[in-house]
């Protein structure tokens, strides 16, 4: 198992490496430090403080080679954008925002709590509801709430995400009028009633993907020869549905949510920029719109990392749900 | 099953009355009946320090906390700057050579708000009085290259300003230390700037090389603004201390009580404000007394107000809204007390260019204001087929291709005629506009147009020397698929005249390099002006700005010795009727030799709620709200009505739930028995 770790751990390195360059390559291909610093001090400005702004935020510098140094000199390479970038991310050292000259680490930590308060209920809730009305819609597999079920999934599945958002805001919020359309309050009794919308929208639009993959699982575990045998032992239906079918049906489902853990502290983009949520998904929002490079290459990076961290998650989560499993 | 049946009852019985006591109130009730103004933004602001910001977000906050030596008057138009922290506004004094001195004189008593960097200075104090060195030191401030502000070449008429930033550069060049220091300190070493003096407390004198009357206009900036320098050394974001650029320490009429950019900011009146305790009538602190009768027509103004001491909004909160959709929902709901009109909504906000029926039923008022600035296509004067050395022929094609455009038809079709066709390179509310003006070339006429590109030889656009329709390239700053389309609209109108233009779209920084270069024909660009004054406008075409001359904003690099001399001389005259003259001949010289086609002036449309009062924006990017107000109790009776939860789908979809599910449940059973 710890062979498997470390084997792992180096693939997911590389990968993060690998991530590193792209964003780099990426970056510098359809913007450069001249667009990043018109952003930041406005068209206006004049050539000086342009170039004042990019000395400042280091980007000055060339991107790969330094040729003001001499073919021996180490800083050739080290006094570039491409090597800065690499020791900034690798160190944990994710400096001010090119936007505002805001800590990026403050406001991770900042963001962090605002985008938690939405994404754990939302899985929570979410993983809860989908399992339960999966078990539902396969206990009463063949009639016509299967059939419907169904029907609903497929139809929710294939709406937008932000359709989901604005109708939601417009229908609940507007026309019902049971929930603040959008907003935020750090004190929990406060959040909760702007958190209730999102989470309810967030809840919806997963729904039919889960309930779908999920009913599946369970229809094709209550087919198994142990749950006859259960049965024909007498064992109530909820029983064999909650400790026969679901516990055998766990090892996909982690597959499906164990990778979705980390993700919860980078939020979620979409329903945070649309509900007024201060958190991460919003920050990252913002950095895409405002070319707030040094903002955007540190959500990327954590993005890639806790994707690394999920995928290992998966494979001991199997290795502890499934005795017939081994990490080798 | 009765138990299960029995707490699935409780669960809906939870739901149900959890719901009874939803509201989409986002505000806490404690707060219903003070005076507090709820607006958002969108756009965080990216600093508050007077000396850098220059965003309208930025500008929401810097506007209110920071006050002015002058300031414009609230309603006059055109535009007129009035005294605020100075006792009146100064007169220029003529040197022999030919330099200027403006001498402000400081009002009495006016204080810093309560902040605890004063500790620097005034030990247990927590404030102090301020003085003509506070200007002076954020005038320094401008011109210090390490506070990089967007605005320091502005200011290089005054006497010594950039000869300042080069000593300070060498001192902290010569020693590292000196950065270190305080920055009254470096700029007490580094000598200050020779054309800013403080006299005593309360005497600021700023001597310029040259004449220039527009530099007063800054002095209505918070750019110039008193900064103590305890604020500037204290807030150093060490030691848990913030930064100066998210903490700002002024005299203004609101202080900054709350700032996360990400969530909400909340400005807070301040006590200690001038305009509250001073004795006499400073113009800056109270209600204008002259109001226009077409303003209290249409309740843009409440008579009531005027000459009444300033201002009357306890508390602003600013909340984040980063989506135009639920800001816009929110203001319907009246839980924003004034917004802006999105796009998808503007046919049900605004129908025959004025409020729909719906929306004045509910006491909405709409405030149109033109913004001074104006959004052109150029011609590129140095260029042989279009441009001066093309002699007549390019004058009537360029007359010809301005002939064609018509600006009404693309307000209408791109911006839902949110903008007021241009005749000229002045937007209203300028000194030199003329409503009644309207120039030969801006009033679309097809015949007249292909009749002059038959006299400059292009029968049909046909270009004699290939046959072929005129090639001609149109080089534009955006990429986008909207942007292309409204590209579109100018090609389609010169295709009447038989003429090919092509496209070339670009993003704005290899738009600005083409520019560098010179290699364009025709492009399209605006400008907005910092100032409300004719030259702000006109030096855009003015010789020894032109890009390809100087590298300066004369990007059309039109080059005219009778309009430079008429700018020369008119650009350091008072707002006479000599000025006046000298404008007309401007403008009839633009007039027949288009080195721009002006297509609009923009125009911002402002929704305010019934509760609202003295809602009438400013144009310019300046905040007013020490000017408005809000009536709580209508605020809260009409929010009251508007809200009113609808509860019985809940029911219904309960209902369902169960009507739905029910006769499957049993129909199961029913087999399994």
């Amino acid at each position: 198992m710890a062979a498997y770790l470390i084997r792992r751990l180096g693939y997911g390195l590389m990968t993060v490496l690998g991530v590193l360059l792209l964003l780099f390559v990426l970056f510098f291909t359809v913007t450069d430090p001249d667009d990043i610093a018109r952003k930041a001090v406005g068209e206006r400005a004049r050539p000086e403080v342009y170039a004042q702004w990019k000395k400042n935020h280091g980007y000055d510098r060339p991107l790969l080679v330094n040729r003001a140094y001499a073919a021996s000199d180490r800083r050739r390479y080290t006094d570039t954008l491409l090597f800065d970038h690499y020791r900034r991310m690798l160190s944990f050292d994710f400096g001010n925002s090119d936007a505002d000259d805001s800590s990026i680490s403050r406001r991770l930590k900042e963001g962090m709590g605002p985008s938690l308060s939405l994404t754990v209920p939302l899985f929570v809730f979410g993983l809860v509801l989908g399992v339960l009305l999966a078990l539902f819609v396969a206990f009463f597999r063949e009639t016509y709430i299967d059939r419907a079920a169904l029907v609903v999934c497929m139809l929710t599945m294939s709406i937008a995400g932000l359709l989901y958002i604005i109708s939601g805001q417009y229908l609940i919020g507007m026309l019902l009028k049971w929930f603040p359309i959008s907003g935020f309050a750090f004190e929990p009794w406060l959040a909760a009633r702007f958190l209730a919308l999102p989470l309810l929208v967030g809840i919806v639009s997963g729904m039919g993907a889960d309930v779908r993959l999920y009913r599946t699982i369970f229809v094709e575990e209550i087919n198994r020869d142990y749950v006859r045998t259960a049965r024909a032992k007498g064992c109530g239906e909820a029983r064999v549905m909650l400790a026969h079918v679901l516990r055998n049906a766990l090892i996909p489902i982690l597959t499906n949510i164990v990778i979705t853990i980390p993700f919860l502290f980078t939020g979620a983009l979409l329903l945070e920029s649309f509900f007024g949520i201060p958190g991460l998904g919003s920050l990252t929002v913002e950095a895409i719109h405002g070319n707030d490079f040094s903002t955007l290459r540190t959500m990327v990076y954590l993005g890639a990392l806790l994707f690394i961290a999920g995928q290992i998650l998966t494979d001991i989560s199997y290795a502890l749900a499934d005795p017939r499993v081994r990490l080798s | 099953m009765s138990g299960a049946v029995g707490r699935r009852g409780i669960m809906i019985g939870l739901v149900v009355l959890a719901l009874a006591g939803c509201s989409n109130d986002p505000y806490p009730s404690a707060d219903g009946n003070k005076k507090i103004l709820y607006t958002s933004f969108s756009e965080a602001p990216k600093t508050l320090d007077p000396a850098v910001a220059y965003t309208t977000a930025s500008h929401l906050i810097t506007g209110n906390v920071y006050d002015t030596l002058l300031e414009y008057h609230f309603l006059k138009r055109p535009y007129q700057l009035i005294a605020a922290l100075a006792e009146r506004v100064p007169a220029p004094e003529p040197h022999a050579d030919g330099g200027v001195s403006y001498r402000f004189q400081i009002r009495d008593g006016i204080a810093f708000q309560d902040d605890p960097c004063f500790a620097l200075s005034q030990g247990a104090g927590r404030s102090r009085k301020v003085v003509a060195a506070d200007f002076a030191f954020e005038l320094a401030r401008l011109a210090d290259p390490a506070v990089n502000s967007p605005l320091a070449g502005s200011f290089a008429p005054v006497l010594g300003f950039s000869q300042f930033a080069e000593r300070l550069t060498a001192l902290r060049q010569a020693d590292a230390a000196v950065a270190n220091l305080p920055a009254n300190v470096q700029y007490a070493r580094a000598g200050g700037i020779a054309g800013v003096i403080a006299h005593g407390e309360r005497e600021l004198e700023i001597v310029l090389s040259e004449a220039k009357p527009q530099l007063l206009y800054f002095f209505a900036m918070p750019f110039t603004t008193p900064v103590p320098w305890e604020a500037v050394a204290y807030y150093d974001g060490r030691d848990g201390r913030e930064h100066f650029a998210d903490h700002p320490v002024g005299t203004g009429p609101y202080r900054l009580a709350s700032y996360d950019k990400q969530y909400r900011m909340v400005l807070e009146r301040n006590d200690a404000w001038y305009g509250r305790h001073a004795l006499d009538a400073a113009p800056g602190s109270q209600f204008p007394g002259e109001i226009d009768a077409e303003d209290i027509a249409s309740r843009a103004i409440d008579a009531g107000y005027a000459g009444r001491r300033l201002p009357f909004l306890e508390r602003i909160m600013f909340v984040r809204e980063r989506e135009d959709i639920p800001r816009f929902n929110k203001f319907l709901q009246g839980y924003y007390d004034e917004g802006h009109i999105v796009k998808e909504s503007f046919d049900a906000v605004v129908q025959n260019d004025s409020l729909s029926p719906q929306m004045a039923a509910r006491g909405m008022r709409l405030d149109k204001t033109v913004e001074p600035s104006i959004f052109y296509i150029g011609f590129n004067m140095d260029d042989p087929v279009v441009g001066a050395a093309a002699g007549e022929r390019g004058r009537k094609l360029r007359q010809a291709m301005s002939l064609v455009i018509d600006s009404k038809a693309y307000l209408e079709l791109f911006l839902n005629a949110r903008g007021v066709p241009a005749q000229s390179p002045l937007p209203p509310g300028l000194f030199g506009y003329d409503r009644d003006y309207r120039n030969p070339y801006r009033q679309p006429d097809l015949a007249r147009a292909q009749k002059l590109m038959a006299e400059a030889g292009y029968r049909n656009g046909i270009d004699p020397a290939n046959g072929a329709p005129l090639k001609l390239s149109f080089d534009t700053p955006n990429t986008t698929a909207q942007a292309l389309l409204q590209y579109q609209f100018y090609v389609a109108a010169w295709r009447q005249l038989g003429l090919d233009v092509e496209i070339n779209a670009s993003t704005y920084n290899q738009f600005q390099a083409k520019v560098r270069r010179g290699a364009y024909q025709l492009f399209t660009w605006g400008w907005i002006a910092d100032f409300p004054d004719p030259e702000n406008f006109f030096f855009l075409l003015e010789c020894s700005n032109a890009q390809s001359k100087s590298g300066g904003p004369n990007t059309a690099n039109f080059c005219q010795p009778q309009f430079d001399r008429l700018y020369q001389e008119m650009k350091s005259l008072p707002n006479d009727a000599h000025r006046a003259d000298l404008i007309r001949r401007m403008l009839a010289l633009l007039e027949a030799e288009r080195p721009w086609i002006e297509l609009f002036h923009n125009e911002e449309y402002a929704l305010s709620h019934a509760w609202v009062v003295n809602a009438k924006p400013m144009g310019l990017s300046y905040p007013t709200y020490k000017y408005m107000d809000v009536k709580p109790e209508l605020r809260a009776q009409l929010q009251a009505e508007w809200n009113v939860p609808l509860r019985w789908p809940l029911y219904l979809a309960l209902i369902l739930m169960v009507a739905v599910t029910l006769p499957a449940v049993r129909t199961f059973y029913r087999e399994r028995q």
